[in-house]
């Protein structure tokens, strides 16, 4: 009935000397690449590089939100995947991810939000993902919480209501992919750091570690919001990502009271009530870049008069934890995933910002796929990152984003 | 009821004044000052409620509110801490995750089904086969959680905030913070006090033990809190807990209101230049069996139960401790009355020796070397096995109490939390501070001391450090007092044990989520070695209690286990709030921060409907008609007022102020004719249309201009960057809210604006694209501009706002002969669209560039490039043919508008509709929409997908664009 009592990935290993691909960072991208080029490829000879632990960084502190109701053609049917891999992944790593897809409901507070709703609803159900515009009456039917009077700041004009979305257990999903790719011979080495990529002629042929030289022909950085710093210092791709602080908090457990994630933009606040009975919430992110992953006074009191409006029972619960992590943020807030364009043999999967979660398990499998072939998949053609250099951006967001000054 | 301990000086109750409140249905009666813990507890109650997984029967423990053990539903609110919460009058109490009553509770066979859940069981299971997972998460849902909330529950109370600013803050209100506030008061300084009890005294308030020269460390800490109320520029905040600590020395908490203040509670938020954390220490849990049974507490609980609320916590008890606070309290406890059979020492040594003949006095035995093995009682505690600490000798005795505590260990958080550092300390057992954060100190038992002096004069010390911080005091008289400190006894050695030699099968090192020293071990054979993944992976420290009772015992057990070195133990992250905090508190008033115009309260008066804008309200509608047919009408044949004062305004002035326009807006700007307006746009370095307005040259150097609503904000930051490497001169002021703007729009504009001006305002004197400094009534300065966003003949008038209520009013009773009208936000949008001018946001959005629009026109190419932010990228974009054009259709046959963001597809998504309307002007159903480059063309028929069409589509036409009034005579007659 239980997995025995063994360590989950194995023994520690001692770093190789050379390995055919080399993964520098411990989280959620990472470990479901490695996961899949064992899986789908028969690629084995894998080490993942960790500074600290696998999952310190995003894939541990995110929310675990998950859903395929995006704005444009190309990222719909990625996350669609991705949504549908959850219970197919459950098998297959035999591991319970606790997926609840208890579904989304996405609070709209003006006329110019509803017809926003109606677009990205339009084409979630182009693209055959349930997805439906629901008035302010049918909000307040699936969640009784909702307060849907006048006389609140963003009053509730309705919702885009996606039902197979939902939550998962976002640690059991790190686990899960390292125990499956560990036993498969994939190298996971924590409390390692990796220092350098070394080329030669063009192509990658080394990275340098905090315990060791690697050789190696394919390296991959997926290391969330570090990513862009790594690649900026070991290859001097500059990238236009900001780096911003995003946190979240959670309430004191609860008897079930909120049976779907809601979110507002207005509000800038989401809330979702864990399978523990935590009432699960986060904000927007710090509006300035940083890498400090700090609580903020204002962050913990903004979220508490968000949720007194439109969740006004909430008024009685009690804040008990809040956190930080990092959103490398690019401009058209769409990731930049590509491999064999600027150096040979040198991949990156990053700028997810706060959606690297939701996207993880079809990341995993399209950029193995890319890694093992060295063919680009249709699927990920469009995240290049030659888009920016032609000012082309793609659309994932319809207003402009600020991080920075520049954009 | 029990009968209190009535005459110790320590009280906190006036057992003369009763207090009724509800438990379960009944009334019970407690007394002014009681908790609703020792309430229950006087009147017979044991067992507060039941464990989250096990259901096991839990007591009074801390009562400092550590863990969950005493949450209770109170007035309908959950998850209240009966043990620190003080009792009202007529309370409504009830039990939490019980099923039946915390005293029999029908899921306490849960309790011998922990062989089926190892640590992270529930990865392993429930998944097989798929179906089984999404009843059995039903399940786990109801059997999660504790506490509940109905999702109609109004919270009473009123809840307040307060922000603050001062020069030294002071956390924790005992012997060390109060010495703290009166050397930092000495120095003429603001200080600030915050103390989470009622009360100031901390470590001394309540014991009898002998300070100096025959007096009790409890007349002491009155003495101290006497001289810290006489001392004015004291701030005093007693209850009230720190919650956080941030950069800058950022300090937040809530405040608990007395019947005499007017709010229930207060968010606190402190500014301060300098911090002391004196927050005492809390008692380190000891791990034994069935270390969490009713029956079983800690030491300062023992003791407070007698000493603040006059109740004996037992009949019979024995000891269990491991630091001499335990010792002082047998001691106590026994004069008090307390049957004290046997105390366990787990020191082999070390003990006060005047402690120990004072025992001996008492003929209480005392085993060096022993610690308690396990309780015994089903329900509370009937007996107790105590060991030796190498568990070869046991000996088992009865008694109601086990007073059980492996030592002390200091609240640390308010220093994590803001970056300080800890250190494992082998000479006391604890974390001590290692690096504190800048500009705060800590002082007294934080620092590991237990000595009163010294205690106190590190109160002092850290005082004076503050102090220095804000300028005031001498480094001679710090190094003077940090002498006295040092040769004061410093850190007392503390017992190091973690566990009893026991399995651990049922020692809990977490309370709230049931985690067991045998459920860490599961855990840490699986491969999680670090604390903070063990935390994650079995929930230790992620319950109600926020970490109180496994954060320092659950790195300790790891490192034994591990035998790791010393230097290498590390606490798991506390995170703020340091204190569980009420969302309504948070919140506190929770002000709505909107924008108003100056035209507001006369708009609603005239029936606007109002929408939030960006950061404004402003009329979008004004009736129930929501497609605005009559507000169309009125300014299509007559005439409206619109209330445009939202529009962004700016003036630029100064010898580089050309300069500064020509590097922000696409066109020649050097071009702007006094007298006249010109239209433009901004850019981004994408070539992206970021802002649209109008110019109008007031002198040399001098210009006027207008931005997006949205925009306003943003729009001096962005030409102060897009500048920031030139050194030009210039100056840059917001006009946004000083100015007011009222659109006058429609055939019959000219008849009410000539009776409310001197000047001619006929087509030949103020024509089309024309601007006008004027004044009304040789007093109010207006600047007029002839523009046609909607269509029509259109005057925008610029006035300041203090003005802008009388000149709506002049204008109003001008155009009373023809029926002047309001019109809205709604109305103007359809005008517009009929005219094809666009609103960026609606026909663009972020990716959308200059070309993609058509407002290619405005871009004048002459200027160089590097002048003109975002020209490179639309030189570029200029060949691009994947990007999608703004076009103007028409629906087929006559058919309705299609709604805002329906698709244009064919097998793909190829556009979509940005705005479309049924046009009441032209009689039929247009809109614009954006639309990939090869559908552009005029005829091109559009496939338009809408949300819930299913396999139903509808057609339009791309057409010319403008729909209305093609050759623009309208706005220029």
């Amino acid at each position: 009935m239980f997995s025995k009592n063994k360590p989950m990935w194995g023994k520690k290993p001692p770093l190789k000397s050379s390995y055919d691909v080399v993964i520098i960072g411990g989280g959620l991208h990472s470990l479901a690449t490695a996961y899949y080029l064992t899986k789908e490829y028969g690629i084995t000879d894998i080490a993942i590089i960790e500074k600290n632990y696998i999952g310190f960084g995003g894939a541990g502190r995110n929310t675990a939100i998950v859903r395929a109701n995006q704005r444009t053609q190309y990222n719909v049917p990625l996350y669609k995947e991705a949504l549908d891999l959850w219970p197919v992944l459950t098998k297959d790593l035999d591991y319970n991810l606790m997926f609840n897809n208890c579904g989304n409901l996405n609070l709209m507070h003006s006329e110019a939000a509803m017809k926003a709703a109606r677009m990205t609803i339009a084409t979630a159900q182009f693209h055959g993902v349930e997805s439906h515009l629901i008035d302010a009456k049918q909000a307040k039917e699936l969640v009784p919480a909702l307060n849907i009077s006048e006389d609140i700041t963003f009053p509730i004009h309705g919702a885009m209501f996606h039902p197979p979305g939902g939550v998962l257990r976002h640690d059991a999903v790190v686990w899960g992919l390292a125990r499956a790719a560990a036993a498969k011979g994939v190298q996971i080495h924590q409390q390692t750091e990796a220092l350098g990529i070394g080329t030669q002629n063009g192509k990658v042929a080394s990275v340098t570690t905090s315990r060791g030289a690697i050789n190696t022909k394919q390296v991959l950085i997926s290391a969330g919001g570090y990513s862009a710093a790594l690649i900026y210092d070991m290859l001097g791709i500059k990238l236009p990502i900001s780096v911003l602080t995003i946190q979240a908090m959670v309430t004191q457990p609860l008897k079930p009271v909120l049976d779907h994630v809601v979110s507002s933009g207005a509000y800038h606040c989401y809330a979702n009530q864990t399978l523990k009975g935590e009432i699960a919430t986060g904000a927007h992110m710090d509006p300035w870049p940083n890498y400090t992953t700090l609580n903020t006074a204002h962050y913990i009191k903004h979220q508490a008069e968000a949720l007194s409006e439109f969740l006004p029972c909430l008024r009685g619960v009690r804040f008990m934890r809040i956190w930080g992590g990092l959103a490398d943020m690019t401009p058209d807030m769409a990731p930049i995933m590509d491999g064999n364009e600027q150096v040979e043999g040198f991949f990156m999967d990053c700028g997810w910002g706060y959606f690297g979660f939701k996207s993880c398990s079809a990341v995993g499998k399209y950029m193995a796929q890319f890694m093992a072939t060295n063919q680009c998949p249709d699927m990920l053609k469009p995240f290049a990152l030659k888009r920016y250099q032609e000012h082309r951006l793609m659309g994932e967001t319809a207003a402009l984003v600020n991080y920075t000054p520049d954009n | 009821m029990m009968n209190r301990l009535n005459h110790l000086p320590t009280l906190k109750i006036d057992t003369a004044r009763k207090i009724s409140f509800t438990y379960k249905g009944k009334i019970y009666y407690g007394v002014t000052g009681d908790t609703i813990a020792s309430a229950l507890f006087a009147n017979g109650v044991r067992i507060f409620g039941r464990s989250l997984k096990y259901h096991r029967p839990r007591g009074l423990y801390s009562l400092d509110g550590e863990c969950s053990n005493t949450c209770m539903q109170v007035n309908g609110i959950p998850n209240v801490r009966c043990e620190n919460t003080l009792l009202e009058d007529g309370m409504v109490v009830a039990e939490q995750n019980v099923k039946g009553s915390a005293e029999n509770d029908m899921m306490s066979f849960m309790d011998k089904l922990d062989w089926m859940m190892p640590a992270g069981f529930y990865y392993d299971v429930m998944h097989k086969p798929a179906k089984l997972w999404p009843v059995a998460m039903k399940q786990i849902r109801k059997a999660a959680g504790l506490g509940k909330i109905s999702p109609d529950f109004k919270m009473p109370g009123k809840y307040d905030e307060i922000f603050l600013n001062t020069d030294v803050c002071i956390i924790g209100g005992g012997p060390a913070g109060m010495m703290a506030a009166l050397s930092s008061a000495e120095k003429g300084l603001r200080v600030i006090l915050m103390e989470s009890r009622p009360w100031l005294g901390g470590f001394f308030e309540y014991r009898s033990a002998e300070y100096k020269d025959g007096q009790t460390l409890h007349d002491r800490a009155n003495d101290l809190a006497a001289q810290v109320r006489a001392r004015e520029n004291i701030r005093l905040f007693t209850h009230t807990a720190c919650v956080g600590t941030y950069n800058n020395n950022l300090v937040t908490g809530f405040q608990i209101g007395k019947k005499s203040d007017v709010f229930d509670q207060r968010y606190v938020e402190i500014r301060a230049k300098s911090v002391v954390v004196a927050a005492g220490c809390i008692e380190r849990p000891l791990l034994f069996d069935n270390n969490e049974r009713p029956g079983v507490m800690q030491i300062a609980c023992a003791l407070r139960m007698a000493k603040t609320y006059g109740q004996l916590p037992g009949t019979k008890a024995v000891f269990s401790i491991g630091h001499d606070l335990g010792l002082e309290a047998a001691i106590e406890l026994h004069d008090l009355g307390l049957i004290i059979d046997c105390v366990a020492d787990i020191r082999e040594d070390g003990q006060d020796p005047a402690l120990m003949q004072k025992l001996m006095d008492r003929n209480i035995p005392i085993l060096k070397g022993w610690v308690a093995a396990k309780a015994h009682g089903r329900k509370v505690v009937k007996k107790v096995t105590l060991s030796s600490i190498d568990g070869l000798m046991t000996r088992t005795l009865a008694c109601d109490l086990v007073v059980a505590s492996a030592g002390v260990t200091p609240v640390t958080g308010h220093i994590t939390v803001a970056l300080g550092t800890l250190k494992y300390d082998g000479h006391t057992g604890c974390f001590l501070p290692d690096r504190m954060p800048e500009k705060m100190y800590a002082a007294g038992r934080v620092l590991g001391l237990n000595d009163a002096m010294a205690i106190e004069a590190s109160g002092t010390l850290a005082g004076l450090k503050a102090a220095a911080d804000c300028g005031a005091g001498s480094s001679e008289e710090i190094g003077k007092v940090a002498k006295i400190v040092a040769s004061l006894p410093g850190p007392a050695r503390g017992s190091k044990l973690v566990t009893a030699p026991v399995k651990g099968r049922k020692s809990f090192i977490c309370f709230d989520e049931d985690a067991t020293i045998k459920n860490i071990k599961q855990a840490l054979a699986k491969g999680f070695d670090v604390p903070e993944l063990i935390k994650r992976f079995t929930a230790t420290g992620l319950g109600p209690g926020q970490g109180g009772i496994p954060g320092h015992n659950l790195p300790l057990y790891v490192a034994k286990y591990q035998t790791l070195p010393d230097v290498s133990i590390r606490p798991t992250n506390v995170r703020p709030p340091l204190v569980p905090t009420l969302i309504s508190t948070y919140a506190g008033t929770n002000h709505t921060m909107f924008k108003i115009t100056a035209m507001d309260q006369m708009q609603r008066k005239d029936g606007g409907i109002f929408r939030n804008i960006g950061v404004w309200q402003r009329a979008r509608y004004f009736s129930d008609d929501f497609s605005c047919k009559k507000e169309i009408e009125n300014v299509r044949n007559n005439v409206g007022m619109l209330d445009g004062s939202t529009l962004g305004k700016f003036r630029i002035h100064g010898p580089d102020a050309l300069k500064a326009l020509q590097r922000v807006y696409v066109s020649d700007m050097s071009k702007v004719k006094e007298g006249r307006i010109k239209y433009s746009a901004m850019c981004n370095d994408d070539g992206c249309v970021m802002d649209d307005g109008v110019v109008v040259k007031l002198g040399e150097n001098d210009y006027y201009f207008t931005t997006s609503t949205g925009r306003a904000g943003q729009t001096a930051e962005w030409i102060r960057y897009h500048t920031r490497y030139d050194g030009w001169d210039f100056a840059l002021v917001n006009l946004t809210d000083s100015m007011g703007v009222i659109n006058l729009s429609g055939p019959n504009a000219r008849k009410v604006l000539e009776k409310v001006v001197d000047i001619d305002v006929s087509n030949d004197a103020f024509g089309f694209s024309a601007y006008r400094e004027f004044k009304i009534a040789d007093t109010i300065p207006v600047r007029a501009m002839r523009l046609g966003f909607v269509g029509e003949l259109s005057y925008e008038l610029h006035v300041p706002a203090s003005y802008m209520q009388s000149v709506w009013i002049m204008l109003k009773e001008a155009g009373k002969p023809f029926n002047i009208q309001n019109f809205g936000v709604e109305a103007q949008n359809v005008l517009r669209m009929e005219k094809c001018h666009i609103i960026l946001g609606q026909e663009s959005e972020q990716r959308t560039n200059l070309l993609d629009v058509g407002l290619g026109f405005l871009w004048d190419r002459t200027k160089s490039e590097a002048k003109t932010v975002g020209a490179v990228a639309l030189r570029q974009a200029e060949n691009d043919p994947a990007r999608l054009k703004l076009v103007g259709f028409k629906m087929e046959n006559n058919g309705r508008a299609p709604k805002d963001g329906a698709l244009i597809v064919d097998t793909k998504v190829r556009g979509y509709v940005c705005t479309a309307r049924d046009s009441f002007a032209l009689n039929e159903a247009v809109g614009m929409a954006l639309v990939e480059a090869d559908l552009s063309r005029i005829g091109t028929r559009l496939e338009i997908f809408e949300d819930e069409c299913g396999d139903d589509r509808i057609y339009g036409t791309v057409v010319k664009m403008p729909f209305y009034d093609p050759e623009g005579k309208r706005m220029k007659m």
